[in-house]
């Protein structure tokens, strides 16, 4: 989609894209803690324009940890219940599963967040915890309609060939679920880093403390740091699945 | 999916989740109470409280299992019945449990729902998806536990729940939340709903715009709320001041207007995507034989093309709905109000049962949001004489 904004360069090459927004990235790590000048401007009054408590990169690291953990486990469990529910053994719980996620993406990712800290307290844990439940349901769901949109006809032909269960999953099913799964996994990783910025309300460590530091102190630089650290993020990342998502015709 | 060949077999489904129930009930603490709004609560587990009448309660998972191990429809059937009183009774244990463990109801303690209450009613509303998806029939069944749950509340039974004293120290501003936040999600869908249309025709009128377009959109959908919000910021803020006319009429870098903005920009990829995709799936014969009938360009529009195009437009109101209801809450962060406010102020105060008041509300209203909607896009498709999609 992204490459869409730059037809010519993705004649070229669709990696260049993620290159150019990571390159963006970095950019704006080393030039942030020294534009004092220009944030003032921002923020005439206030005794500090640069965002002083940690250092971006640090917030940065963090943000990408709390969400790479959390995806990882997503996409494990998230990929392992959709083949589970889909071999004969654990077809009985094929409805529930698609069910259960097609419900709980109706869950806003902020109740979610909130709901676990009750149990959890405050922190990181509750803010991974939130980020993997609410991120598997995408990977479910799509894992599924991946693996039951495979022709039958493919299938029956793979078994008269002679393949075994395990071949068919490994040389059939999982190949040619690959795009739509890979579509899930975009949609909760992208959700997964907008989430871990609100995380920072619960006390995790990510580039959403700046903004939320800004709002609480009225400091619209803070505010406009994070945002932009946090949009090129986002951005990176979107254009990178883009770049491997194989593309159709 | 249809009653399977195997529903005469044991429902492994349910047999699974009755064992879940089981153990829930046997080791989580149901509820805890406390003195008051600071202290922390003392947890009260289900034996702690009933002892060995604890097996009552028991029975409720036991009767699921036995019918799940029969596994005939009629088994299902009964196994419906135990999971819908199941979940009718709840607000009924908890408002026994706050009687007997908060006699004074008009003193400061309270009880405060325990991960074991959670599950617990997690646990069952599995068991009625498992039981929908096998029995099809009967969707107004889930009406029994909602009137009970109102029944419970209007008669002041559950009064000692922390949750309700919340509720009951700030109602005034909870329904000033409330409204405003259906205004906004309100605001934001029929803006957006207006904007997409025109974007879709404008689409359908130069197909070189749509590669483009929706580009740029999905660039927007890309960028996480809580940035946007602050990217709106100085923007909005310096128009403010530049204009006098915008900040009189409540426009600044916080508050209701870049929540509005927000709000639409992400809300017009999925109602552009929809509406072009149900305006280029109708049958060009269909336009072709009103076009023969004599019907003129606004006629073959209104009562043609559009009524063809809803179900798919309406699928596209529902998802930006839900999602807006959700992202409406983040928008408490920038000032905006509604019920997300109560979210970030009981984070604040560490008060879980604050958040909790405005969590469940907001996940009410998108589940509510998304059963109204999907059912309204099932009506307009299933009206005689329109083949299904």
């Amino acid at each position: 989609m992204i490459a869409g904004l730059a037809p010519s360069l993705s004649r070229y090459g669709r990696g260049l894209v993620p290159l150019l927004w990571g390159a963006g990235l970095v950019g704006l790590l080393t030039w942030l803690p020294r534009a004092e000048a220009w944030f003032r401007w921002l923020a005439p009054e206030a005794r500090e324009v640069i965002y002083p408590r940690d250092d971006f990169a640090v917030l940065l690291l963090n943000h990408l940890a709390l969400v790479g953990v959390a995806s990882g486990l997503a996409i494990l469990l998230g990929v392992g219940a959709a083949l589970a529910v889909t071999r004969p053994w654990g077809r009985d719980f094929l409805p529930l599963a698609s069910q259960l996620a097609a419900m709980g993406q109706t869950f806003p990712p902020v109740a979610v967040l909130a709901l676990a800290v009750p149990s959890l307290g405050f922190g990181a844990l509750p803010t991974v915890v939130a980020l993997v439940l609410y991120g598997l349901l995408p990977i479910l769901r799509n894992g599924l309609a991946g693996i039951e949109g495979i022709d039958p006809a493919v299938r029956e032909a793979a078994r008269g060939m002679g393949m075994s269960p395990g071949q068919i999953l490994w040389r059939l099913e999982l190949p040619l679920a690959a795009p739509v799964m890979l579509a899930g996994i975009r949609t909760s990783v992208t959700v997964g880093i907008a989430t871990a910025a609100i995380g920072s309300t619960i006390g995790a460590k990510t580039l959403g403390d700046p903004i939320i530091a800004g709002i609480v102190n009225g400091n619209s630089a803070y505010i406009l740091q994070g945002a932009l650290l946090i949009g090129v993020l986002a951005l990176t990342l979107d254009s990178l699945f883009e770049a491997v998502t194989p593309r159709r015709g | 999916m249809a009653v399977h060949s195997s529903s005469r077999a044991a429902n492994r489904v349910l047999l699974v989740l009755g064992l879940a129930l089981l153990a829930a009930l046997l080791t989580l603490d149901l509820a805890s109470v406390a003195p008051n709004r600071i202290l922390p609560g003392e947890g009260v587990s289900l034996w702690a409280w009933l002892g060995p009448w604890s097996a009552s309660v028991w029975a409720f998972p036991l009767l699921v299992m036995a019918f799940a191990w029969r596994g005939s429809a009629r088994a299902l059937v009964l196994a419906r019945v135990v999971v819908v009183a199941a979940l009718a009774l709840l607000p009924w244990v908890l408002a026994a449990f706050a009687a007997s463990r908060v006699p004074d109801a008009s003193s400061q303690a309270r009880v405060t729902l325990g991960a074991g209450f959670w599950v617990l009613l997690f646990l069952l509303l599995m068991c009625w998806v498992e039981l929908h998806a096998r029995l099809r029939h009967g969707l107004w069944l889930v009406l029994l536990p909602l009137l009970s749950l109102g029944l419970a509340l209007t008669q002041g039974h559950l009064e000692s729940l922390a949750l309700i004293r919340e509720y009951a120290s700030r109602s005034d501003a909870f329904h000033a939340a409330l409204r405003y936040h259906l205004l906004l999600v309100s605001a934001a869908v029929g803006l957006s709903l207006l904007l997409a249309f025109a974007l879709a025709l404008a689409m359908r009128r130069f197909p070189s715009l749509r590669r483009g377009g929706f580009a740029l959109l999905s660039l927007i959908q890309t960028i996480p709320s809580l940035a946007l919000f602050g990217l709106l910021l100085a923007p909005l803020a310096w128009l403010a001041a530049r204009y006098a006319w915008l900040g009189e009429l409540g426009v600044q870098g916080i508050g209701w207007a870049p929540a509005l903005i927000a709000l639409v920009g992400y809300s017009l990829l999925p109602m552009t995507r929809n509406s072009v995709v149900a305006l280029d799936g109708v049958d060009p014969r269909v336009v072709e034989a009103a076009r023969g009938m004599g019907m003129s360009p606004a006629q073959v529009f209104w009562r043609v093309r559009l009524p063809l195009a809803a179900p798919v437009i309406l699928e596209g109101i529902r998802i930006t709905t839900v999602q807006a209801v959700g992202l409406a809450a983040v928008a408490a962060l920038i000032g905006a109000g509604g019920l997300g406010t109560f979210i970030f102020q009981g984070l604040g105060q560490a008060a879980m049962d604050l958040v909790l008041l405005g969590a469940l509300p907001i996940l009410a209203l998108a589940v509510a949001a998304d059963s109204l909607l999907s059912a309204l896009a099932r009506l307009t498709r299933r009206q005689p004489g329109r083949e299904a999609r």
